[in-house]
């Protein structure tokens, strides 16, 4: 069986694909890659199937020996990539032969990267998902982040590809500046004071190092919530809500002074009042912001949420189209 | 006895982001509240929507996880407002059925106690346990009381959440005898596995270990989260409980305890399980007469 | 001049507890591959070793700091 080592882990590198669904309502969540446009373009790029299992990497990306002719290729995160200690560009179709190293330079910006092998990262499957969730360690590799020295098992590839396609420009995501996340208010917004709801869409936040796979702590402002003689059963706090179930993307200001983003690990219901869901389209971008980073939420609509997904998809499928050619 | 019927207001439709549609059936908990979630979101799994991706219960709210590539949000929001019109309150001869399950709880145990006195300064009073907190703040005399009032009434399984596994439960007696503490002040970074909890009106045991907020006042020697599913009881499901079980807590001594961790440990623990049916209308005309036949089912 | 730059954000630390004494003093020698402080982000301490040799001429981040990626935190002297 063919296999990929892991010569070094990096800081946190997991096996994920599009995610495990279906069992939310028994408290697990999806995980799958925090940034699904980069993970299915990776994919695109090597031949493989949207979903099938890619790596990804934080901050500091692993280092990996190939054992056999491949395809690979990096996307997500803005960073120097090297095969054999010679930089080779992202968002690209690279041919390896067994023995390649390919190793990453510190981040420029954005936060994770995606690697797609052609044949897939080959974990088992568990309930449905390649993905790792390492809150109760189910799937992926052994359900927690790689460690150095050790081996992947990939799938079989329909030969080793040309190589070669590349993701133009215009079609890899801009991740300077501050992160604009189109959130749609709601859920218990009720909650808050208008001055507080004002405050949480003027504010610019900055993401605190809490800032992982099951969410993002922000800092920056402070949100009133409106005075009443809480619900039975709902607890005393002005930000106690009786427990529901937090959507992914789902934000709760505990405290009222540091909002929490919910994102692919997220704990799935509990007692903070939410006042609001970053659109799935934008969870991509949040994906992208590390801690240091400034993010604002921008009021939208759930039209303007829907055509934004449309949005991805034909940039998925004008990326499929370009490689094809 | 009887108990004075809680009116629902309207519920409230939210969006949660595209993939989310939020359903909040009142700001307060009631069994009422819970009741009519079930009966909406059972008949919404009975039609089986594609792009519908998960139908998710809790204690006065529900959540439908969908698929908008597939399925309009607004689509969906519409049809939920057709079953609350037509199923929102579940109908006087509604009968659901369901298990009934004895959980066995030592109470004031050795270690949730060592770790509740290491987290004393994050509680409301570091001068008492968190069962006699609760006790005193309820109106008990001792935490036998208290004991005796968690463990004299069964719960059902209201919501599932937060970690895989974690069942919230809602004990089956009126508003005015359900006991109810806050949380922790500040969280603590450490729960034992299978502790069992409570904050708001809420008991809980937890899954796994990690952190928590819920008031600690006991641990239960069986699992309710299973990954290796060795035991029978999660041969189809690394979680034991479900929405709606109704989960009766027993208070067991020491020496029980430690018989039913080594029945779970060779792999041979079963909880005790019986199919049950009951009427939620007449649960709430008359709770302790249904359960009384809970129980009775139970133990028989 | 060599500097030791942070290869991830975070806030930073130079004692692996509050109780301990600090990893290196200015002034001191350090080698390729010691551990000199540590980062704190996705609740772990991640420790920063030193990518080059020499002396700690002095640390260009305060203890508690936050720190961003590429940042430099150590300003190495003449071995």
């Amino acid at each position: 069986m063919s296999e990929l080592r892991v010569r070094a882990g990096g800081l946190y590198t997991t096996v994920q694909d599009t995610g495990r669904f279906g069992h939310y309502h028994m408290g697990m969540p999806p995980s799958g890659a925090m940034d699904t446009y980069s993970a299915v373009v990776a994919n695109m790029l090597v031949g493989n199937p949207d979903g099938a299992g890619v790596l990804e990497g934080t901050y500091i990306g692993p280092t990996l020996e190939f054992t056999d002719d491949r395809v690979v290729a990096v996307t997500g995160a803005d960073v120097p990539v090297t095969l054999n200690d010679e930089p080779v560009e992202p968002w690209t179709a690279i041919r390896v032969r067994s023995g390649d190293v390919l190793g990453f330079a510190m981040i420029r910006a954005g936060c994770r990267a995606y690697v797609a092998v052609s044949g897939g990262i080959d974990v088992p499957v568990y309930l449905g998902s390649r993905s790792t969730y390492t809150l109760t360690g189910i799937g992926g590799h052994e359900g927690r982040k790689l460690a150095d020295d050790e081996s992947l098992p990939l799938g079989a590839a329909d030969g080793p590809g040309p190589g070669g396609a590349a993701v133009p420009e215009d079609l890899r995501p801009d991740l300077t500046g501050t992160a604009q996340l189109r959130t749609v208010v709601g859920l218990c917004s009720y909650r808050l004071t208008e001055g507080g709801l004002a405050s949480f869409l003027g504010t610019d936040w900055k993401v605190t190092k809490d800032a992982d796979r099951v969410g993002y702590r922000l800092r920056g402002g402070t949100l009133d919530f409106t005075e009443r003689e809480q619900p039975f059963g709902a607890g005393s706090d002005p930000a106690n809500v009786v427990d529901l179930g937090y959507p992914i993307g789902s934000i709760q200001v505990p405290g009222g002074d540091e909002p929490i983003v919910l994102l692919n690990d997220a704990v799935t219901g509990g007692g903070y009042a939410t006042i609001g869901t970053v659109i799935s389209v934008d969870r991509d971008r949040i994906a992208q912001t590390k801690t240091g980073d400034a993010v604002r939420f921008d009021s939208v609509d759930l039209d303007t949420a829907l055509a934004a997904r449309r949005d991805r998809r034909e940039r998925i499928e004008r990326v499929r189209s370009r490689i094809a050619r | 006895m009887t108990t004075e019927k809680i009116q629902l207001p309207p519920a409230r439709y939210e969006y949660g982001g595209d993939e989310f549609v939020f359903v909040e059936l009142d700001q307060a908990m009631s069994l009422e509240a819970n009741f009519a979630g079930m009966a909406v979101t059972n008949a919404l799994r009975q039609e089986v929507i594609d792009g519908v991706v998960d139908i998710c219960p809790s204690n006065a709210s529900y959540m439908v996880q969908i698929d908008p590539d597939r399925l309009d949000p607004r689509e969906l929001v519409e049809e939920l407002r057709r079953l609350e019109s037509t199923v929102g309150t579940l109908p006087d001869d509604y009968v659901l059925k369901t298990r009934v399950v004895d959980v066995p709880v030592l109470f004031n145990d050795p270690w949730t106690h060592e770790t509740l006195m290491r987290f004393r300064d994050r509680h409301q009073d570091p001068d008492a346990t968190d069962l006699e907190y609760a006790a005193r703040i309820n109106g008990f005399d001792s935490v036998q009381g208290v004991v005796d009032a968690m463990t004299s009434a069964p719960w059902i399984v209201t919501m599932l959440g937060f970690v895989p596994g974690l069942p919230f439960c809602y004990q089956l007696v009126p508003r005015q005898r359900q006991i109810q503490v806050p949380k922790y002040v500040r969280p603590r970074t450490d729960t034992p596995e299978r502790t069992f909890g409570f904050g708001g009106a809420f008991a809980v045991v937890y899954p796994v270990r990690g952190a928590g907020g819920y008031q600690m006042f006991g641990m239960a020697p069986a699992p309710v989260f299973d990954l290796s599913q060795s035991l029978p009881d999660f041969a189809d499901d690394i979680c034991f409980p479900k929405a709606n079980d109704v989960l009766r807590y027993r208070a067991i001594d020491m020496a029980e305890f430690e018989a039913t961790r080594s029945e779970v440990e060779k792999g041979t623990f079963r909880y005790r399980i019986r199919e049950v049916e009951f009427e939620p209308a007449t649960l709430l005309a008359d709770p302790d007469a249904v359960n009384r036949e809970l129980l009775e089912v139970l133990y028989r | 001049m060599t500097t030791i730059k942070a290869q991830m954000p975070g806030v930073f630390y130079r004692r692996p507890a509050p109780e301990k004494p600090v990893y290196v003093d200015d002034g001191e020698s350090i080698s390729e591959g010691q551990t000199i402080a540590l980062i704190e982000v996705m609740k772990t301490f991640n420790e920063v070793k030193a990518d080059a040799s020499g002396t700690v001429a002095e640390f260009l981040v305060e203890d508690g700091d936050e720190v961003d990626v590429g940042q430099d935190i150590v300003r190495l002297g003449e071995t």
